[in-house]
């Protein structure tokens, strides 16, 4: 068995922030479990940047950063957290800034801010298009540097609580093979978000399949706002990798098959650049009643062409090579297929302002967790700002816990469900082929619980999504080896989304108003007096799924209406 | 739907006595990540490969393919099909890593190399601010310096190619050289880190790199570890790390052009390795074979004109400091006393009489006071 103090999930920007902060405030025991090599986590995808007001940020404050943030999470979001998340903004900007992260300078040497949606102020702090990469890569470097152990390539599958606090984990050591007991005080949860539920349509890695979240699940431990799902308005048709928003920032055109620019009927002032949930239904809005292009009338065409090859290559030389490489389009000389892509997971894993959840000694941060800092909506930029923050507050709070906590004695059963778990997918039928039930789950999660939604369409989705979970058991898993059983792992993560998915259908059902990223059809306003609610979902030891309510905390904003 | 057959390198450790190509008939349509997942959705689930991002963003997917080194994600079928005429493709996995299953190779071991080159910043307190409120300003030009070196996204493409990793299993890695140097040239890192660097690039096997050049090419972000290597081996001889033979190598060289105009492998033994009786034996061997043999490489017309063109080319590269005058004045020293005159005036009396340079290994051997008993 192996031992730790502390023992966090996640080698993206949460987890190794986390880890870093953890390593160099504590002499505990502490490792970073890690599916994928820590380097390749999403957190490297990230583009456009990281929002915090900096010393020199003329005319802002971390108030108004809170404003935005509150507002743009159409109210949901608990005011005392975002509090917290936008004061600390600086402190980190600066922390991972000494620690060796390129931002992008000013002439005059400062930290460079542009404009972002919903920010009343130019405070997304960037570096070059490549934000998140250059801060997961300095992270790394900052963790070997600090001798962090790292358990690469380790798969979590159970978290092992009492009901009252965290006794360890099991995980299956992808490289080896094998299911391991691990023994540990605390546990930091920092495994991403879930948008791969829409399978066919997101802009996220192949991997961002809720994996923590869902253990959450299966660990009776209650998730927070699943019905609130962002979708990016231009994902690549065929594959929903992003076409970032520069490419309207450029002066890119969004036209239907009949070559309409439409957005003149949505947001005649702002057109292409009115905020992403507003492009996002307007796509959707055409591609459902019939104006969309192609063959399957399911996408639109951003149309670049006029920008001119000179142009394009200078200032969106990575739109160009996607879209030739992912979509065979190339935007000099055609426009881009593009339609709205799942993108970001607001809701998560429950926790309150420090990134605690009821069970002692486990913390959540970054996406994988809903503390909530976005409420309804995240703001572009403030995802990063999230994962920083919570990453180092969990830190602090897990080794504060860790090093007063007692000893724990993790009780084996577990580690022998788990592993009769595995061999039992190895033993299945194989009747149901998984890489199809997991393109049908993509398909009814977008079709039903996609931009827009409606009570009778929902309840046939969650029909549906009953009878994939009921199919999901007959899925096989066909390669018996022990070492790098890649097979095995695209199981458990398909079986992962089985898990989640009705976990967000449940509470968009019951949501009987429109707010922030959920926008239902039949109740198109936003509805405070029943509504200004948390939705908290806990699977029951009958496997069935409860909804419960949770009030919002509301410090200094009280609510209005979202106008930008 | 045209398709191209992929015989795709497997092997289970555990399974198979022996690494052995399975064929699979895949759509020319997408990337070859795409190809790989559709040999996973539709006809092989046992087929292993790491792959995450599928944006080229996350290294994770770098394999071969008829033994070039590809980003899977990045590399699209229809280019494949073409170059390769529809012929099948063959996908190995990266040379220089041990294969743990099919295409997934050990990337543990160059990332313990890695890091024995402090690829992280140590901050120089007198430039980056102990206040973690404050800010600490660098202007954009100076980051022009690492501009390339930072896009390494650790997908080991270099380090199968390279040809020193081949020859010598200390070598550090193309990669690794690269993220160190970043480093080096960051004004926010403390000199004695960056000694350290040098020291232990040097222990790693800096002066083994071939310059090749593959790792540039094979690179699918842009970064130069060539380039780097070379930059960290200039460091090297600047800081004075010049007792590796390496280094001294480059020293050599580099005083001798300047000096002559050409290299001099007759006392290249002795200055590189100190070994003194190379030269004698090699004169001698010469000698009795009749070939003549110049110790003093002769004096080119136009030689002083070709050391302020040489000395312009190494300010230009930042190298002019690696010239080691008081090394080239001995060598003209020696080259004054053979011709028993100022090098100026030599350069053009050698030219006049070229009969007169005959015969200089005995003037030499008088000089120095071989020992060829
Ligand atoms: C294309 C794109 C662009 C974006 N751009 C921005 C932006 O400009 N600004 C912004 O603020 N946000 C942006 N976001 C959002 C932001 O990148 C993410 O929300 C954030 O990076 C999440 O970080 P994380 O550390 O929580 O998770 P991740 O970086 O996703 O890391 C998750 C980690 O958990 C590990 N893990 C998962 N499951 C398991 C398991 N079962 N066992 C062991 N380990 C596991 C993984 O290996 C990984 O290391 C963008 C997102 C996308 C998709
Ligand atoms: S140039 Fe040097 S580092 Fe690059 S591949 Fe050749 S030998 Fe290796
Ligand atoms: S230098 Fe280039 S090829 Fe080498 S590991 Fe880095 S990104 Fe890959
Ligand atoms: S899958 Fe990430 S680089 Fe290819």
């Amino acid at each position: 068995m192996l031992e730790y103090d502390i023992v966090i999930v996640g080698g993206g920007g949460a987890g190794l922030y986390a880890a870093l902060w953890a390593a160099e405030n504590t002499i505990l025991k502490v490792a970073v479990m890690t599916k994928v090599y820590p380097t390749r986590s999403h957190t490297g995808a990230a583009e456009g940047g990281i929002n915090a007001v900096l010393t020199h940020s003329v005319g802002d404050s971390p108030e108004a950063h809170a404003y935005d943030t509150v507002k743009g999470s159409d109210f949901l979001a608990d005011q005392d957290a975002v509090d917290i998340m936008c004061k600390m903004g600086a402190a980190v900007i600066y922390d991972i800034a000494h620690r060796g992260v390129p931002f992008s300078r000013r002439p005059d040497g400062r930290i460079a801010q542009r404009p972002f949606g919903g920010a009343s102020f130019p405070r997304t702090c960037y570096a070059a298009d490549k934000t998140g990469f250059y801060i997961l890569q300095t992270l790394y470097e900052q963790c070997l540097k600090n001798n962090v152990t790292f358990l690469n390539e380790w798969f979590l599958l159970s978290i092992i609580h009492n009901g009252e606090k965290v006794e360890g984990l099991t995980a299956w050591d992808i490289r080896n093979g094998g299911v391991h007991l691990i023994k540990t005080k605390a546990v930091i949860l920092a495994t991403g978000g879930h948008a791969r539920v829409y399978w066919n349509r997101t802009s996220n890695a192949l991997g961002n399949t809720g994996d923590g979240t869902a253990a959450v699940l299966r660990a009776g431990l209650p998730v927070k706002d699943m019905e609130f799902i962002q979708f990016h308005p231009t994902g690549l048709a065929k594959t929903g990798i992003l076409v970032t928003e520069g490419a309207r920032g450029e002066g890119g055109y969004l036209r239907n098959k009949d070559g309409e620019r439409f957005m003149k009927r949505y947001a005649p002032e702002k057109m292409e650049l009115a905020p992403r949930d507003i492009v996002a239904r307007a796509i959707q809005t055409e591609i459902d009643e019939g104006r969309g292009c192609g063959p399957n009338g399911d996408y639109v065409c951003l149309d670049l062409t006029h920008l001119g090859e000179k142009r394009i290559n200078e200032r969106l030389p990575q739109t160009r090579e996607h879209a030739i490489l992912y979509e065979g389009v190339d935007p000099v000389k055609e426009p881009i297929p593009v339609a709205p892509t799942a993108h970001y997971s607001m809701g998560g894993i429950d926790t309150d302002k420090l990134g605690r959840t009821s069970i002692k000694g486990l913390f959540a941060a970054g996406e994988c967790a809903c503390v909530s800092v976005h409420g309804a909506n995240r703001l572009g930029g403030n995802s990063l700002l999230d994962v920083l923050v919570y990453g180092r507050l969990t830190a602090l709070e897990a080794v504060k816990y860790a090093d007063e906590a007692s000893d724990t004695q993790p009780s084996a059963s577990k580690l022998k469900d788990d592993e009769r778990r595995i061999l039992e997918l190895m033993e299945a039928s194989g009747k149901e082929s998984m890489p199809k039930l997991r393109r049908e789950l993509g398909e009814v999660m977008m079709k039903h619980f996609g931009v827009f939604r409606e009570e009778s369409s929902m309840r046939e989705g969650l029909e549906k999504i009953y009878e994939i979970r009921e199919r999901a058991k007959e899925v096989k898993v066909y390669d018996t080896s022990k070492k790098f059983n890649t097979d095995l792992i695209s199981v458990l993560e398909f079986l992962n989304l089985v898990e989640i998915a009705p976990a967000i259908a449940l509470p968009a059902i019951e949501r009987k108003e429109s707010r922030g990223s959920h926008a239902r059809k039949d109740y198109p306003k936003r509805d405070d007096e029943n509504f200004l609610k948390h939705s908290v979902v806990v699977k029951g030891e009958d496997g069935e799924l409860s909804l419960s309510w949770k009030p919002v905390v509301i410090t200094k904003f009280p609510p209005e209406e979202r106008k930008y | 739907m045209e398709t191209v057959k992929l015989e795709v390198f497997r092997y289970d450790p555990e399974k198979d006595k022996a690494p052995y190509f399975k064929e699979y008939e895949v759509p020319v349509e997408g990337t070859l990540l795409n190809a790989l997942l559709y040999i996973k959705d539709n006809l092989d689930p046992t087929l292993a490969f790491r792959a995450f991002c599928r944006s080229e963003v996350c290294g994770s997917c770098s394999m071969k393919v008829n033994g070039k080194t590809k980003l899977a994600c990045k590399t699209p079928m229809r280019e494949l099909y073409e170059t390769w005429k529809g012929k099948p493709l063959k996908i190995e996995p990266l040379n220089h890593m041990k294969v743990i299953k099919d295409l997934v190779v050990d990337i543990d071991k160059p990332i313990e190399k890695m890091k024995t080159l402090i690829p992280w910043l140590v901050p120089d307190p007198r430039v980056v601010p102990t206040d973690p409120m404050h800010e600490s300003i660098i202007y954009p030009e100076e980051m022009k310096a690492y501009k390339d070196q930072i896009h390494c996204m650790l997908c080991f493409s270099c380090y199968s190619a390279c040809e020193a990793v081949e020859d010598n299993e200390r070598y550090r890695g193309p990669f690794a050289f690269s993220k160190a140097y970043r480093f080096q040239v960051d004004r926010r890192d403390i000199e004695t880190a960056k000694e350290k660097r040098i020291r232990y690039a040097i222990s790693g096997g800096l002066w083994s790199c071939v310059q090749c050049q593959k790792c540039l090419y094979v690179c699918p972000k842009g970064v130069k570890p060539a380039e780097d290597i070379q930059n960290l081996r200039g460091q090297a001889v600047r800081k004075g790390f010049t007792d590796k033979p390496g280094a001294k190598k480059l020293k050599h060289f580099v005083d001798w052009i300047y000096a002559t105009g050409q290299i001099n492998r007759l006392y290249l033994p002795e200055e590189v390795y100190g070994n003194r009786e190379a030269r004698e034996k090699l004169t001698k061997a010469y000698e009795s074979m009749g070939v003549e043999v110049w110790e003093v490489p002769k004096p080119t017309k136009g030689l002083m004109k070709f050391r302020d063109i040489y000395l312009e080319i190494l300010s230009r590269e930042e190298k002019a400091l690696e010239l080691d005058f008081s090394h080239v004045r001995k060598i003209d020293k020696l080259v004054s006393d053979v011709f028993k005159a100022d090098i100026c005036t030599i350069v053009d009396k050698v030219h006049q009489k070229e009969e007169k340079t005959k015969g200089l290994i005995g003037r030499l051997k008088e000089l120095f006071g071989g020992s060829d008993g």
